[in-house]
C-alpha cells in the first residue's frame, strides 16, 4: 500500500518533468525554425547587397564615362558646339572690349578629342548586347533565374 | 539452488565490473578526444577542409584639386567554368521547365563575353573543376552572366584600377600592373598611402573541393587605402594637354609640356605633356612617354636662363635694368666665338634691351662681372641642380656643375643657359620666385593623403625662402613684360586684357658630342604683372615645322595662359608698365 502510495506521489512529477521536456523541445524547435529562417534572410540580403553593389558601380564608371573631359568635348561637337580659344573679355564698369572678337569657326583642331581615354564606355553597344548576335545561332530563352551572384570558382 | 546463488552472483558482479571497467576505458577514451584533445584534433580535422584566403584591401582614390577621380578601384571577374559538371540548364519559362542544351547556352555566353563560340564550347567538355573563360571582364558583363542562371558558371572578382578620365594627368596619376602592383608616378611614389591592408578569411570545403556555402569565417577584416589629393585642376590639365596635342602635330614636334604654379602657394595647376600615358592601357603608349617629363626630363635651357642672370647681377649690384652694354653680334671667347641668334651691328643695349632681343653677348657684357661663385649659388637658390620637393618618381636633379669645375667657356654660357640642365618645372618654379616678389615656395603636386574621415596627412609646407629682394624680382619682371610688349614673338603670347611678362628659351639639343639640328623651344612667364598669380612655361621639343625655332612655344602658351586666366577668373589688369628704355644714345 506504502509504495503504491509512493508511486501515485510521484506520477504528477513525471508529468511535470515530461511535459517540461516536451515544451523545451517545442522551444528548442521553434527556435532552430527561426533561426534558419534568419540565416536565409541574411543570406537572402547579402545577395541583395552584393547586387546593389554590382548596380552602384556599373552606375558611378557610367557618371565617370560620361562626365569625362572626352567625352563632354565630343558630346558638345556632335551638337554643334565648337571651341574658340580666343577668349573676349568685356569691363563691366566701362563696358570696354579686351580683346578682338572672332567668330569661333571650329576649325580648331581643340575642337575635336586628341587625348586618348580606353576607359570611355560606349553605351550603345553595351545595350545592343541583349540582342542575339547571329539568327543562324540557337535562340536563347527568356531568362527567367532569379538574379543571384555566381559564386567563384571552386578550385584553381 | 543454495550453491547456484553465489556463483550466479559473482558472475554477474564480474560482468558488472568487467562492464565498468569498459565503460571506463571508453570514457577515458572520450574524455581525451572530447576535453583533453578536442582542440587539436577539431583544428587538424578543419585545417583539412579550411582554405585561407587573402581579402584584398580596395585601394585609395587619386583626386584633383576639386574633388575629380583620377584614379580609382572598380570591380572586374574572371569568369570560370566548372567543365565536370556541365550539362543542359533547366529553365522555367510561363511556367514550364525547359531545357536549353549546352550548345545554346555557349551561345549565349560567347556573345556576352564577346569570344568565339568555336573557341569556348571545347573549354566545357572535360572533368576539370576549373576552366577560365575570359579574364576581368566589367561588372556589367558580370550581370548578363549572372543572369543566365548558369549553375557550372563561376566568377572570381578581382580589384582593377579605373582611370575615368584616361590621359588627363595620366603622367602624374602613373599606374599599376595587372598584378595590382603600383609601376609609376603617384601610384608608386604614395602607395604606402594608397595601398590598404589586406584581410584574411576562411572558408571550407567539401570532399568534391565546392566551398560550403555559409562557411566563411573572416580572421580579419581589410582596411582600404587612403585618398591622394593632388594640387592639379582635372579640366585646366585636359585643356593644356588638348593645346600640346594640337601643337606637337601643327610643329611636327616629337612632344611637348606645360607647367602652371600659383605664385602665392607652389601648388601646380597643372602639369601636362602630349602624347602622354593612358594608365588605363600603359602598353599602348611606347615606353617614353609612360613617365612624367615635366618632372624627369632634364634639357638645356637656353635663354630662359637669362631672367635669373639678370636677377642675380641686379640683386648683386652689378646691373641695373637700365645699366649700358654695347653688345656686338658675336664675340670671342678664349678660342670659341659666341653668337647672337641673328646678326646686327654693334648696338647700344640696356639689360631691358638685351633681355627683349635675347642677346647672349649683351648677357655676357651685364653679367660678367660677377663671380662666377655668386652666380652658381643663386642658381642653385632658384632651385637648379637638385630635385624640387615635389620628390616625384624618377624625378631629375638637372645638371649644374659646381662652379669651381666650369671652364673659361662653361662660365659664360651658363649665363644664357647653355652648358647646364633642368626639368620644366624647375624652370616654372625658378619664375614664380621672380614672380613672387623674390620668395621661393616649394612647388607642390601632392595636397596630402586623406583618410576617411576626410583628415589630411603628409601634407607639404611652403617653407619660403628669400632668394632675390622684392625689388630685383619686380625689376626683372617688368623688364620682361617689355618682351611680351614689344617682342615679336612675347606679343604672341599676350592675353588681350592682362599684363603679362615672359622669356622665350630657344636651345640647341646635343646629340652624341655635338649639337643637332633640332631644338627645345620654350617660353616661360608670369600673368598678371599687376598682381602675379601664375608663373608658367611652355616646351616644344624639336618642332621641325616651324619658320623661327624661338616661335614655336609661343602659341601654346598663350591658348593655355588664357584658359588659366579665364577658368579662375582673374580680374584683367589695371596700370601700365613702367618706362623701361631698352636702347641708349
Amino acid at each position: 500500500m506504502k509504495a503504491i502510495a509512493q508511486t501515485r506521489s510521484r506520477g504528477p512529477l513525471v508529468m511535470i518533468v515530461v511535459f517540461g521536456l516536451l515544451t523545451i523541445s517545442i522551444l528548442h524547435l521553434l527556435l532552430t525554425i527561426m533561426t534558419s529562417q534568419s540565416v536565409y534572410e541574411l543570406s537572402d540580403l547579402k545577395r541583395e547587397k552584393r547586387e546593389l553593389d554590382t548596380t552602384s558601380q556599373i552606375l558611378a564608371e557610367e557618371v565617370a564615362s560620361l562626365s569625362s573631359q572626352q567625352n563632354l568635348l565630343n558630346t558638345a561637337a556632335k551638337l554643334g558646339m565648337v571651341a574658340n580659344s580666343n577668349p573676349v573679355f568685356l569691363k563691366i564698369e566701362d563696358q570696354e572690349v579686351l580683346g578682338k572678337p572672332k567668330p569661333a569657326l571650329g576649325t580648331s583642331s581643340q575642337s575635336r578629342n586628341l587625348v586618348a581615354n580606353s576607359a570611355m564606355i560606349d553605351l550603345k553597344p553595351a545595350k545592343q548586347k541583349a540582342a542575339p548576335a547571329s539568327t543562324s545561332e540557337p535562340k536563347a530563352l527568356p531568362v527567367v533565374a532569379k538574379l543571384s551572384a555566381i559564386p567563384v570558382s571552386p578550385t584553381r | 539452488m543454495n550453491h547456484a546463488g553465489p556463483v550466479s552472483a559473482r558472475r554477474l558482479r564480474l560482468l558488472v565490473t568487467l562492464s565498468m571497467i569498459l565503460v571506463f576505458v571508453f570514457l577515458i577514451r572520450l574524455i581525451d578526444f572530447q576535453i583533453v584533445r578536442a582542440e587539436s584534433i577539431n583544428q587538424e580535422s578543419y585545417e583539412k577542409r579550411a582554405v585561407a584566403r587573402t581579402i584584398p584591401a580596395v585601394r585609395g582614390d587619386i583626386l584633383d584639386a576639386n574633388g575629380n577621380v583620377l584614379a580609382t578601384t572598380v570591380y572586374r571577374y574572371d569568369i570560370n567554368a566548372a567543365p565536370a559538371i556541365v550539362k543542359p540548364v533547366e529553365r522555367k519559362i510561363d511556367g514550364i521547365a525547359q531545357v536549353v542544351s549546352i550548345e545554346s547556352v555557349a551561345a549565349e555566353l560567347a556573345r556576352i563575353l564577346d569570344v568565339d563560340v568555336a573557341e569556348l564550347l571545347p573549354k566545357l567538355i572535360g572533368t576539370s573543376h576549373y576552366v577560365n573563360l575570359k579574364k576581368r571582364v566589367d561588372a556589367e558583363t558580370h550581370r548578363q552572366i549572372v543572369e543566365l542562371g548558369i549553375p557550372w558558371i563561376f566568377a572570381d572578382p578581382h580589384h582593377d584600377r579605373l582611370y575615368p578620365n584616361g590621359a588627363v594627368a595620366g603622367n602624374l596619376t602613373g599606374f599599376v600592373g595587372t598584378d595590382g602592383d603600383a609601376l609609376a608616378g603617384i601610384e608608386r611614389q604614395f602607395n604606402a598611402c594608397l595601398a590598404g591592408v589586406d584581410g584574411k578569411e576562411t572558408f571550407e570545403k567539401g570532399v568534391d573541393g565546392i566551398k560550403i556555402p555559409s562557411s566563411t569565417v573572416v580572421i580579419q577584416e581589410s582596411k582600404p587605402g587612403r585618398n591622394v589629393i593632388l594640387t592639379i585642376d582635372a579640366d585646366l590639365q585636359y585643356q593644356a594637354q588638348q593645346v600640346l596635342a594640337s601643337e606637337v602635330r601643327r610643329l611636327n614636334a616629337d612632344w611637348a609640356t606645360a607647367v602652371v604654379i600659383e605664385v602665392k602657394t607652389g601648388r601646380i595647376v597643372l602639369a601636362a605633356e602630349a602624347p602622354s600615358v593612358d594608365p588605363n592601357d600603359p602598353g599602348k603608349s611606347p615606353e617614353a612617354q609612360r613617365g612624367a617629363r615635366v618632372f624627369q626630363f632634364a634639357f638645356e635651357p637656353g635663354s630662359t636662363m637669362k631672367a635669373i642672370t639678370a636677377a642675380t647681377a641686379i640683386e648683386t649690384g652689378y646691373a641695373t635694368v637700365n645699366t649700358q652694354v654695347r653688345a656686338p653680334s658675336s664675340m670671342r671667347v678664349y678660342d670659341h666665338v659666341i653668337n647672337d641668334s641673328y646678326s646686327h651691328p654693334p648696338t647700344n643695349w640696356t639689360v631691358t634691351g638685351v633681355l627683349r632681343y635675347s642677346s647672349n653677348v649683351g648677357t655676357i657684357k651685364f653679367a660678367e662681372k660677377v663671380p662666377a661663385k655668386t652666380r652658381y649659388e643663386f642658381m642653385e637658390a632658384f632651385g637648379f641642380g637638385k630635385q624640387t620637393e615635389v620628390g616625384f618618381e624618377g624625378e631629375t636633379r638637372g645638371v649644374l656643375n659646381h662652379y669651381k669645375d666650369w671652364d673659361g667657356v662653361t662660365n659664360y654660357t651658363t649665363m644664357f643657359g647653355q652648358a647646364l640642365s633642368v626639368s620644366p618645372v624647375q624652370m616654372a618654379s625658378a619664375y614664380q620666385v621672380l614672380a613672387n616678389e623674390g620668395v621661393r615656395l616649394n612647388p607642390v603636386l601632392v595636397a596630402g593623403c586623406q583618410d576617411e574621415d576626410g583628415n589630411l596627412t603628409a601634407v607639404p609646407k611652403s617653407n619660403p625662402k628669400q632668394v632675390v629682394s622684392a625689388s630685383t624680382a619686380n625689376d626683372v619682371m617688368h623688364m620682361m613684360e617689355k618682351i611680351v610688349e614689344q617682342g615679336g614673338i612675347g606679343q604672341a603670347t599676350a592675353v588681350a586684357g592682362y599684363r603679362s611678362a615672359g622669356k622665350t628659351g630657344t636651345a640647341e639639343i646635343k646629340e652624341g658630342s655635338s649639337y643637332g639640328q633640332y631644338y627645345a623651344a620654350s617660353f616661360y612667364g608670369m600673368a598678371p604683372v599687376d598682381n602675379p598669380r601664375y608663373a608658367m612655361g611652355v616646351m616644344i621639343y624639336k618642332p621641325k615645322k616651324v619658320w623661327t625655332n624661338s616661335m614655336a612655344a609661343a602659341a601654346g602658351y598663350q591658348k593655355i595662359l588664357s584658359q588659366v586666366l579665364l577658368a579662375n577668373r582673374v580680374p584683367p589688369s589695371t596700370g601700365k608698365s613702367p618706362d623701361l628704355p631698352t636702347e641708349w644714345k
